[in-house]
């Protein structure tokens, strides 16, 4: 008889001769004792994708924003605790009722070319990157600059809200006030570029900028690696520390571990979920182990124009009949549990509300107030048609659309699951009339309720083709309060209105929210002075190098 | 040779016959002898405290899956599935490549039948002259919903190419033997002739090509499922459970060994029979 143990056992032995289960030990670092930060060395990590540009202007990516931000300084940024604060820019001012942004530029900084940074760099980078020929993703969001539409149409040469009042000072006017416009400036687009950049977007350029690292010939070989090199001219005294940074490419997370674990990577993010656990449980690298805050929000997006989701009652039957605590079972130490619009690591959000909750009698009962009772003893009634719900390939959606389905057929909603290409899905789910449910995730620009629900909510972000409010939710009343919260300058007020907006959006469903999603980063104990951002990725600002040159590192390393 | 004096005296035969009734018998009583439904998640149960699936045990004789689904049950329905692909997509790709060889082949060197003969083999040479797998992937790929009848289509029509040359080389052998000869010289129609007299003596040599390529179309499948331009989810394929289960394997390497060990099985044991049936069916070739 082939028992549960030798089967067990045969198990385990095919594991041992194909695979190396246990960890490495943390590689050694040099001065443990000492604080005191080290300059030198090139710190290295990978990434899973690739980026398709470096130009600020055209920048539309996670990994490419992060490489962006390495070599280009912005006005003002956002530091650790997610405070906006002076960067490029000493001190600001906002005057006129929230109407004009005047800056006050530092004298001490130099761009990567050696030339000094004025008021008029700023203005041509930010005329650069919003010009209609840029092939810009984000250039609307500055819509409210005075004269935008104008220049947009090419009516006018130059954005006349952007106003040059001294070398280094500079004004931004709005045509009403806005108390999202400051985040907008952390955001590649509005960060100065070289005067070699000129006036007009060229797809040749070589990137310069102010930023703490500057690219030099033959440092970017697409599809492989950045290698950046210290910026000796960078404004912040004795930063950055590191000597270079390399960033490879389209490397799979199994290289990744790999690479890491023998010291050709000095931090990973790009984890397998077993590879999350095995460094998760491993106490000798608990020190070294970092979660990021949850910066995507994920959910079900429900068409409202679409039957049978036209309908308040079954989004609300969906809203509850999803046990989101499945979901974050697919990735236990990346996912959590999310019941509302924003993340809870959003300035601002209320922590004690509920949200939409797992409840099936609720669902069941919503179900029949739709019209469509079902009977989960026989399987009888519910919604009479199959609904086909998108997914692609390799992708999280692929198995959390499993659960979907799996949960939505003890209320009556029969999913019928369909693998399409990444390029189908986009298209697809963010056309008008094409999908009546598909899954969604959002990541914040920046950590400002508006930078969540203006996109997906209002109804001023939807259109035919790519429309980001892919639920085609239309709401007046939200309207109206989003737009108030933007003209609503004192912090708490505001905080008040987009909880109502919240409790609006976990009521009406247009979304039925399931999870966010956090990073899960680990480091060598050497890559030292490091902490996770709250909005950015890879926070290299302040790190540095201290590796043993001693000791060589062993593969199977003694557990503390 | 009798049946048993076959199976005596060819292993390959032998060993054939067992992996493949193993895996048809695994694959149709499995879902009904699974403990669990292939498709409903049960994390309650079937995760462990370490947050992974759980290994092979009474309740989960082979395992659970990343969304905590019986791995028993799941490997038995996609063994139905890869079976029926496999068989069917051979069948046509017999059946076409079969058609054309005997065409081909008759018609060679024959006025008027070489324009027919040069025109299916250079056809056939442009078809070979792509790898198969890219073939099969590129059509896969351009198939914006993947069903199994698309997924039949695909694969017979890419894999009938090396079976017409096979039944060609056969045919134009036969079709100079007296008896065929005979037939013409009584005056007999050449569809009766292809019929009566040319089929039935390439059909052994149809039957080993459609059976050795039954493991290649098992291949092929899994391999689309793999790379995600498969079936889609729920339905369990082995080549998408590969792929779930590759990044799991340091700790939970069932999820990769069980799936693995099927399609080797079954492809071995499909490929044995293939090479056995030959043995038996063409001892001198």
């Amino acid at each position: 008889m082939f028992s549960t143990r030798k089967a067990s056992l045969l198990f385990a032995l095919i594991g041992v001769l194909g695979c190396d289960i246990a960890l490495p030990a943390p590689l050694p670092v040099g001065h443990p004792a000492d604080d005191t930060p080290r300059a030198g060395g090139t710190l290295r990590f990978a990434s899973l994708g690739d980026v398709r540009s470096i130009d600020p202007a055209r920048c539309n990516d996670g990994v490419s924003s992060s490489l962006v931000r390495f070599l280009f300084a912005a006005l003002i940024e956002f530091d650790e605790q997610g405070k906006l604060v002076p960067e490029l820019a000493e001190r600001w001012e906002v005057l006129d009722g929230g109407t004009r942004f005047r800056f006050f530029i530092r004298q001490d900084v130099r761009f990567h070319d050696g030339s000094p940074l004025t008021a008029e760099d700023v203005k041509r980078s930010l005329e650069r990157a919003l010009h209609p020929d840029t092939p810009n993703p984000s250039a609307s969001y500055f819509r409210n600059v005075v004269g935008y539409d104008l220049y947009a149409d090419k009516k006018v040469p130059h954005l006349d809200g952007i106003e040059v009042e001294g070398s280094h000072l500079l004004s931004i006017r709005l045509t009403s006030p806005d108390a999202a416009f400051l985040p907008l400036l952390t955001l590649p687009p509005a960060r100065p570029v070289c005067k070699s950049a000129g006036a007009q977007f060229a797809d040749n350029w070589a990137p310069c900028g102010t930023g703490p690292f500057q690219l030099r010939d033959g440092g970017w070989s697409k599809g492989q690696f950045v290698r950046v090199v210290r910026n000796p001219m960078y404004f912040v005294p004795g930063l950055p520390h590191l000597d270079a940074i390399e960033m490879h490419f389209l490397m799979n997370p199994p290289t990744q571990r790999f690479k890491f674990e023998v010291g050709e990577l000095d931090f990973v993010r790009d984890l397998t979920h077993a590879d999350t656990i095995r460094f998760a449980r491993d106490r000798r690298w608990q020190d070294a182990i970092a979660r990021g805050p949850d910066l995507d929000v994920y959910g079900e997006s429900m068409n409202t124009e679409m039957p049978p989701f036209d309908n308040v009652e079954v989004r609300r039957a969906v809203a509850a009949a999803l046990d989101r605590k499945a979901f974050t079972a697919v990735r236990p130490l990346h996912l959590s549990v999310n019941t509302a619009t924003l993340p809870q690591s959003m300035p601002g959000v209320d922590a004690t509300f509920q949200g939409q909750t797992f409840d099936l009698e609720k669902a069941l009962e919503h179900m029949r107030r739709a019209g469509y009772p079902f009977d989960p003893k026989t399987g009888q009634g519910g919604y009479p048609k199959t609904i086909s719900y998108l997914v692609y390939p390799l992708g999280i959606h692929e198995k959390t659309g499993q659960l979907v389905q799996q949960q939505l057929s003890r209320i009556g909603i029969r999913i019928e699951l369909r693998l399409v290409s990444w390029a189908s899905y986009l298209s697809l789910s963010q056309r008008q009339g094409a999908v009546a449910i598909s899954p969604q995730g959002w990541q914040q620009d920046f950590p400002d309720p508006s930078g969540v629900l203006d996109p997906l909510f209002s109804s001023t972000s939807i259109n035919a083709t790519e429309s980001s409010n892919s639920a085609f939710y239309r709401n007046p009343a939200l309207d109206s309060m989003l737009a108030r919260a933007h003209t609503e300058f004192d912090p708490e007020r505001r905080k008040d209105i987009y909880r109502t907006c919240n409790r609006i959006l976990v009521e009406d469903a247009p979304w039925a929210f399931t999870t966010s999603l956090h990073s899960f980063e680990i480091r060598q104990p050497y890559l030292r002075g490091y902490t996770p951002h709250p909005v950015h990725s890879y926070n290299f600002a302040r790190t540095w190098l201290d590796r043993s040159t001693t000791g060589t590192p062993s593969s199977l390393g003694p557990r503390r | 040779m009798s049946f048993q004096q076959a199976l005596r005296k060819h292993a390959s035969l032998r060993w054939g016959i067992v992996l493949v009734s193993i895996v048809v018998l695994f694959s149709v009583a499995g879902p009904w002898l699974a403990p669990h439904d292939a498709f409903t998640s049960n994390p309650e149960r079937a995760m462990t405290d370490a947050l992974l699936p759980v290994g092979p045990s009474i309740e989960y004789p082979l395992g659970a899956d990343r969304l905590f689904r019986d791995m028993f049950a799941r490997l038995a329905l996609g063994g139905r599935l890869s079976l029926l692909i496999g068989i069917a997509a051979s069948a046509i790709a017999a059946t076409v490549g079969g058609l054309v060889g005997i065409v081909s082949g008759y018609a060679a060197g024959k006025k008027g039948g070489s324009i027919l003969d040069s025109s299916l083999m250079r056809l056939v040479d442009v078809g070979l002259s792509f790898p198969f797998l890219l073939l099969v992937m590129a059509i896969g790929a351009l198939l914006d919903r993947t069903t199994v009848a698309s997924l039949l289509v695909t694969l017979g029509v890419t894999g009938w190419l090396g079976t017409a040359r096979i039944v060609r080389a056969k045919t134009l052998t036969i079709r100079d033997l007296d008896y065929v000869l005979a037939a013409r010289a009584l005056g007999q129609q050449q569809i009766v002739i292809l019929w009566k007299h040319i089929l039935p003596n390439v059909i052994g040599t149809l039957l080993v090509s459609a059976t050795l390529s039954i493991g290649q179309m098992i291949l092929a499948e899994s391999v689309l499922s793999y790379l995600g331009v498969g079936l889609s989810p729920p339905t369990p394929t082995w080549g998408a459970m590969l792929y779930e289960g590759q990044d799991s394997y340091t700790l939970a390497p069932w999820l990769l060994a069980c799936p693995a060990a099927a399609i080797v099985a079954t492809v071995l044991g499909f490929n044995l029979f293939g090479e056995g049936l030959r043995d038996v069916l063409d001892p001198k070739g």
